[in-house]
């Protein structure tokens, strides 16, 4: 700005030269339309600015750190845990700080390991999801001939209860850890690729994209830079939720005996095992609801936070 | 507007066509085996099977079949249950449980749109004060919270505290199924109140609204006859669709309770492979989801008359 400023104070002092030609350089091109504005700086302060939803964010990643350093301090591991039913139904005490369960293994390596396993699925569905639906929904909104292609395969697979596919996978393929992330990222996809395939044909047909393609940008670059900065709020805001979604999801599926299998402790297993005991012994569903519900809350509120922070029309 | 109707219709056949064929085609890649009980694997000789096979037409070409299945289902033929009641007609082992599971849902929904959009009114009234954060939390819990952790918190709070029944039975299935509709109309009133309360503040800030509170017009006046009325437009689209899908029960509360209602019944026929009722219940859940979606069309032209389905002339 100050250079800029002093240029023009010599152009004005000097009236003789006051319309002479400049010589073309692109850094002082650049310079006319500058400050200091950066997107994600942008985010950030937006985002922190928002103390409840830092709150969150470092209650979140204390509670991952403490998932590991819960396991290590803990006293059983969990893949030495030896059924015992003259240990089971103990209550939290010294020994078992969660109690034990319904063949007397320890609760508290049991309930970490599972935390740690729901959070992982959900981080890798989540990634998955996002790259495939943001892929598939780029070429879906872009090109016109796909479009018809596309909006038949959503509404075949939307149209069929996910509850058929999920139970014909488990019955075929069977379950695993494995098994479950895939297939959660071929049904999640959906949603996002629907959201930015909308977007996409919201910006398309803008003028300076259209300036773009006259001046021979190729469509890749049309798509990642002129087009997908746009749909960042929503796909952040996507990717957070549908670290809730999975969680709450493999909890349901494990429960209905669809998700994980028996030997992959996950939160949705523990629950389900919790079933049939916790009226009698309600510390076998508190301590994974509590864990459970932390981590679902938590990543709801700073989703929808950093969304707002990230749209680009929150921003001064 | 009956032309359109009818393009409509023609168009969600061919979409209920494709997804029964597509299920037929899925269900058909489960190996023979799972024909049968166990009982009957244990005692069948290869021969007994192959005989049953031939009489039930399993074996011939799928082609075949699927041309057979079309011809039964042109005469409105839904074939017999093989597995989960032996040799009953589909149609009849569906209407009992029918029964039961729509009349927990249709008593849920009414709750729920009640207790939903009064909610929501209060919301939008006390915007940004305590009565507003109140049910804010409530949707955001209710949301993010797995249902299945919310379900086991109104079970225990419902047996232990009030001493509800925490299992249905059809021998007093008045005080048994409190419990299973508290669980159903807890996600749906969240979901009412949030978007009354949405829909509500976005025509609270229109310029009409200021107009008529510059006229001097009481404020509940206002709110009644101009704000709730607009705000139940889009709404009103969502109406016809969940009072059809709550034929089809909810797998995780009817499974939660052990209600003998519609919800489990798909994934059982899947995993006892009932081909006749899989097919059946895809059927009707197609149908009705397609239905619910141009009913709420329809109500919503008839909730406001601006709206049109057709191109007039001079729209777009």
């Amino acid at each position: 700005m100050k250079d800029q400023n002093n240029t023009q104070n010599d152009i004005l002092e000097s009236e003789d030269d006051l319309f002479r030609f400049v010589e073309y350089s692109p850094e002082a091109a650049e310079m006319t339309g500058y400050s200091d504005y950066s997107y994600w700086k942008s985010v950030f302060q937006n985002f922190v600015k928002k103390k409840s939803a830092v709150v969150l964010t470092i209650i979140f990643i204390l509670m991952v750190i403490f998932s590991f350093v819960a396991l290590a301090i803990g006293k059983y591991d969990y893949k030495t845990l030896e059924t015992n039913s003259s240990q089971s139904f103990i209550s939290p005490d010294s020994e078992y700080w969660f109690g034990t369960d319904n063949i007397g293994r320890d609760y508290w390596c049991q309930v970490w390991y599972a935390s740690q396993t729901s959070i992982k699925l959900a981080f890798i569905v989540a990634v998955g999801e996002c790259l495939l639906g943001i892929t598939i929904g780029c070429v879906w909104g872009y090109v016109r001939k796909l479009d018809g292609f596309f909006t038949e395969l959503y509404n075949l697979i939307n149209n069929v209860p996910m509850i058929i596919y999920m139970t014909l996978i488990a019955l075929l393929i069977g379950q695993s850890f494995k098994i479950m992330a895939i297939s959660l990222i071929c049904f999640d996809w959906l949603v996002m690729a629907r959201n930015v395939r909308n977007l996409v044909i919201i910006y398309r047909d803008r003028e300076y994209n259209l300036a773009s393609r006259t001046l021979g940008t190729p469509v890749h670059r049309v798509l990642i830079k002129n087009i997908l900065p746009q749909l960042i709020s929503v796909i952040i805001l996507r990717l957070a939720l549908s670290i809730p979604g999975t969680i709450t999801m493999e909890t349901t599926l494990s429960y209905l005996g669809l998700g994980l299998d028996i030997n992959t402790p996950s939160l949705g297993i523990l629950l389900r095992n919790a079933r049939s005991y916790f009226l009698d012994y309600p510390y076998l569903l508190i301590f994974p609801a509590v864990i459970v519900s932390i981590i679902t809350v938590t990543f709801y509120l700073i989703g929808n936070a950093f969304s707002d922070a990230s749209d680009p029309r929150n921003h001064v | 507007m009956f032309k359109y109707t009818v393009k409509r219709l023609a168009q969600s056949f061919i979409t209920v066509f494709i997804v029964v064929t597509l299920v037929f085609l899925l269900m058909r890649m489960l190996p023979t085996d799972y024909y049968f009980t166990e009982e009957q694997l244990m005692k069948f000789t290869e021969q007994q099977k192959n005989d049953q096979l031939l009489a039930a037409g399993l074996l011939d070409p799928v082609p075949e079949q699927l041309l057979r299945f079309y011809g039964q289902l042109l005469r409105l033929d839904f074939g017999e249950s093989r597995r989960i009641q032996n040799g009953v007609p589909v149609v009849k082992v569906i209407g009992t449980k029918f029964e039961i599971s729509m009349k927990m849902g249709l008593t849920s929904l009414g709750i729920a749109v009640v207790i939903g959009i009064v909610m929501g009114i209060i919301q939008a009234q006390y915007k940004n004060r305590i009565p507003d954060h109140l049910g804010t939390a409530y949707t955001i819990f209710v949301n993010a919270v797995p249902p299945l952790v919310s379900y086991s918190l109104v079970l225990i709070f419902g047996s232990r505290v009030l001493g509800l029944p925490s299992i249905y039975s059809s021998r007093n299935p008045g005080p048994s199924s409190i419990l299973p509709i508290v669980c159903l109309a807890m996600l749906s009133i969240a979901w009412w109140a949030l978007w009354t309360r949405r829909y509500m503040i976005d025509e609270i800030n229109k310029d009409y609204i200021k107009l008529a509170r510059i006229k001097g017009l009481p404020t509940k006046k206002i709110m009644r006859k101009h704000v709730l009325r607009n705000a139940f437009v889009p709404l009103a689209q969502y109406l016809p669709a969940s009072i059809l899908t709550t034929v089809g029960g909810s797998l995780l509360v009817e499974r939660f309770f052990s209600v003998p209602g519609m919800g489990p019944l798909l994934t059982d026929s899947i995993h006892r492979y009932d081909l006749n009722v899989v097919q059946t219940l895809v059927i009707m859940y197609s149908v009705l989801s397609i239905l619910g979606v141009f009913l709420g069309d329809v109500l919503m032209i008839v909730v406001d008359p601006r709206i049109t389905l057709t191109n007039k002339g001079g729209t777009r």
